[in-house]
């Protein structure tokens, strides 16, 4: 029994091997406190086993991992996944130069604007575009998509699938000449309707429900590289006596995506509605559901109109610089703003 | 907890057809079941006169097929003009009506008063919905006309009411998106316009939709109900009304009629948002017979 080899006194030893800890394998994954309950003793006590435990184990073996808590990472490393990240394109290729790349995988990504300014459009566009294969520079994952609001219209997911496959088709058309060209498989609209996970969610209760629930269904569907929830204010905004209540389901909820993203590392984005705010003896727009939600992603993009046209701004993002870029929504879908003035402003 | 299966949706998503092709065409086969639609304008621009017409036409065999809920806020409920409807209904489609089945059969109306009272009806129909009468068609279309009339008086201009206002927007779209999802209902629901006094002020003069502002009868306007209500809609629709000189259009000048001008009222049916659609607009006539696109 490797215990009996730990520097530790005799009644810590028996402690641990009577709740069935025999090897140093077993307790390099067990935490302070749960250990602590475990042998029945204090949690310093607790602490000062696992201490030894790894004190032991790092001069036995010398493996090259300098990790100090079970899970964590070096800065380096998570410099190089940063390097390696992948996004997911919005087809308007402003949007994807001031993101970045576009919508990036591992993080929560929010986006607000006003009713009709194209939050829908950015949805199913990002629905369909996180399906484009690796051939042709994209994910190549399935996406799925909560909509609360019952705004998801079939007939515009096909449409927007429909110019997405004509665009690959094109692509490969011009890419691939000769032989090899039949090699790589386009894809048919039907096949981007096939792979989006569409949930229809008609209360909050219902709404809480499937974000616990998200955890396992995309253990059975790995391939899942995007969340979309459209919107995540709607249910919300009812008859919530109890604000407090409200800020603890939200924040449960945003914790909640947030581990999603990064445990599979796919992107969750998050739509929400403007509101007016009360300030300062004036009424300003702000996106709804408070200040404390405000936190709660990582990246957040404004969706607003300048004169006739659509223009987004990162109004908070941890590694982009707030910048904002015009965009429309054609028939197509998303795509670049056509305009002569499409200069990409950074503020 | 499954998802759904998008392909199988697209076949029995279907739409309520409004009575004539050019207008069903401009909306991309009519109004969508299974979502709200929100038709916004000043006072006789034909909000009522469409609302109407539709309840006859939900129940065409190849449509939705059903019957009609239709919630009145506005008195009184226009009889003669429905008498009006009902009569060129029927002689325009006399094989449905020949021997049985009287369009009246399949249209309920119901009043409301105040806000509350719509959302303790609406809470009602759901044992109505979920045990249908067999020898009537289920209902397919709920139409409120209204929805301002109702908010207008009940509430007053300050924070806290507002609030309280709001979270009764949300609570009744969403029973009605519920009721809409779970039985395949389309949802008509009328709004009013209020006049915007000065667009520099606040934020009533927000754009919203396609539309830098909307314009009716010479008058920059803004649905009534605010930003909140607008969140409450999926689809939204203006009429409006403009007088125009016949003639001066086509770029003659009105010199040419010897001082004959022909003036007329054109009303033109806008696309504000709908997740499904693009901006258009297409010209609109009332006739006895109903509301008719013009095809230009």
């Amino acid at each position: 029994m490797e215990v009996l080899r730990l520097p530790l006194s005799a009644s810590q030893k028996g402690k641990l091997i009577s709740a069935g800890y025999t090897s140093i394998a077993s307790l390099s994954s067990a935490s302070p406190s749960h250990l602590a309950l475990e042998l029945k003793v204090s949690e310093t006590e607790a602490l000062e086993i696992l201490k030894s435990v790894s004190d032991g184990s790092r001069l036995q073996s010398t493996s090259s991992s300098f990790t100090i808590v079970d899970g964590a990472q070096s800065a380096w490393d998570m410099l190089q996944e940063e390097e390696t990240s992948i996004h997911i394109t919005t087809s308007c290729a402003d949007l994807d130069s001031i993101l970045g790349g576009g919508i990036s995988c591992k993080e929560v990504t929010e986006i607000g604007g006003v009713p009709g300014i194209g939050k829908t459009q950015l949805g199913i566009q990002l629905a369909v575009n996180v399906q484009i294969p690796y051939d042709y520079g994209g994910v190549g994952g399935k996406a799925i998509y909560i909509d609360t609001e019952g705004s998801f219209m079939v007939e515009r997911a096909l449409q927007i699938a429909e110019a997405c496959s004509a665009d690959m088709a094109e692509y490969s058309r011009l890419h691939h000449k000769g032989p090899q060209a039949c090699e790589v498989k386009t894809m048919q609209p039907k096949d981007f309707l096939e792979n989006i996970y569409y949930f229809r969610v008609c209360s909050y209760t219902e709404q809480i429900a499937l974000t616990n629930y998200l955890d396992k269904f995309i253990t059975e569907h790995k391939d899942v590289k995007v969340v979309i929830i459209d919107s995540i204010t709607f249910h919300f905004r009812q008859d919530f006596d109890d604000m407090a209540l409200r800020t603890r389901i939200l924040s449960g909820m945003a914790l909640n995506l947030m581990k999603l993203a990064r445990k599979f590392g796919l992107a969750v984005v998050v739509l929400n509605q403007v509101t007016t705010k009360y300030a300062d003896g004036q009424f300003h727009l702000a996106l709804a559901l408070g200040d404390s939600w405000s936190h709660s992603s990582t990246n957040r993009i404004i969706l607003h109109w300048n004169g006739n046209e659509r223009y987004a701004y990162i109004d908070k993002s941890p590694s982009l610089r707030s910048a904002s870029a015009p965009y429309s929504v054609t028939p197509k879908g998303i795509r670049t703003s056509d305009s002569n003035n499409k200069r990409i402003k950074h503020v | 907890m499954q998802p759904e299966n998008l392909l199988l949706h697209h076949t029995h998503h279907c739409h309520l057809s409004i009575g004539c092709p050019i207008l069903d065409a401009a909306l991309g086969g009519g109004i969508p079941s299974n979502s709200i639609t929100e038709l916004v304008s000043e006072s006789g621009c034909g909000k009522t006169q469409l609302s109407l017409q539709l309840l006859f036409t939900a129940q065409l065999p190849h449509g939705l097929n059903g019957s009609s809920l239709y919630l009145y806020s506005e008195f009184p409920f226009p009889y003669r003009r429905f008498a009006q409807l009902l009569h060129s209904f029927r002689s325009s489609h006399p094989i449905l009506f020949a021997n049985y089945r009287d369009p009246c059969d399949h249209i309920f109306t119901r009043d409301c008063h105040t806000a509350h009272h719509l959302l303790d009806v609406l809470l009602q129909l759901e044992s109505r919905l979920k045990h249908p009468k067999e020898t009537r068609l289920d209902i397919k279309l709920i139409v409120i006309d209204s929805i301002a009339a109702l908010f207008r008086s009940e509430f007053e201009n300050n924070g806290a009411d507002l609030k309280k206002r709001s979270a009764l927007f949300f609570k009744i779209s969403a029973l009605l998106k519920m009721y809409a999802k779970r039985f395949g209902i389309a949802v008509v629901v009328t709004n009013q316009v209020v006049d915007l006094v000065d667009d520099s002020e606040g934020v009533s003069g927000v754009r919203v939709g396609n539309l830098e502002g909307l314009w009716t009868s010479g008058r920059r306007v803004c649905p009534a109900l605010g930003l909140s209500w607008a969140n409450c809609v999926n689809s939204r629709l203006f009429l409006s009304r403009r007088e125009v000189i016949e003639g001066v259009e086509n770029g003659l000048q009105g010199d040419d009629y010897g001082g004959f001008v022909n003036r007329r009222q054109k009303r033109e049916l806008h696309v504000v948002f709908a997740p499904h659609l693009p901006y258009s607009s297409c010209e609109y006539v009332i006739r006895k017979e109903g509301v008719f696109g013009v095809d230009r």
